[in-house]
């Protein structure tokens, strides 16, 4: 699973640590998603999608694999 | 009220730490050594935590500090990393106990092996604790 959140945020002008904020996790948390160590939980996801005013599915992005 | 109880109980076990281990040791050899060893083993436990508890709670933080730990407390990820850790360190520590519990059970025995088999519970009981407490915080 990727992220769009980094590209999100920049676009924003936002910084790791506001994004952290308005989600209420730390900005280690952030460094990990926006950097895919780390898959949001749903809730988190629903938080973040919500944060920049959009859907899960546009901030997420699932890559199905071709078998 | 809760509150009030929750900054009590480390003095509590504090002082109920050292009634057990001054128990232990006025009671001497009136009481059984299986007792005696059960005193001051509950005494020892109860004073780690107590003495921890105070600490903790002594620990002056500004409010964006202390706003800052309870959300690193929350924190999903954060969540996640120590629940791996702790169950990593608890399957280890376990294996070790066993190890010492048969080393000891064939070469020592009795009140020794009764000892062991205790800090096993109570490293079984910890760590349920634990994952209790921080999937509540999850």
């Amino acid at each position: 699973m990727t992220n769009r959140i980094a590209e999100l945020r920049k676009a924003r002008k936002i910084s790791q640590a506001e994004l952290a904020d308005g989600v209420d996790v730390t900005r280690q948390t952030i460094i990990s998603l926006e950097s895919g160590r780390y898959n949001a939980s749903l809730l988190l996801a629903h938080k973040i999608a919500k944060y920049f005013g959009m859907t899960i599915e546009e901030v997420f992005l699932f890559e199905e694999e071709i078998p | 009220m809760k509150d009030c109880l929750k900054k009590a109980a480390p003095y509590v076990m504090f002082a109920a730490a050292w009634v057990l281990i001054l128990a232990t040791f006025l009671l001497g050899e009136r009481i059984k050594e299986q007792l005696s060893l059960l005193l001051f083993t509950l005494g020892g436990v109860l004073l780690g935590f107590g003495a921890v508890g105070i600490a903790l709670s002594r620990i002056r933080m500004s409010p964006e500090q202390q706003k800052e730990y309870e959300r690193s407390e929350h924190d999903e990820r954060n969540v996640a990393i120590r629940e791996k850790a702790a169950m990593s360190s608890w399957y280890w520590t376990l294996y070790m106990l066993w190890a010492v519990f048969m080393v000891i059970q064939i070469f020592v025995g009795g009140l020794w092996g009764v000892a062991v088999s205790v800090v096993i519970v109570l490293h079984c009981t910890f760590y349920m604790i634990n994952i209790h407490r921080w999937n509540k915080k999850m």
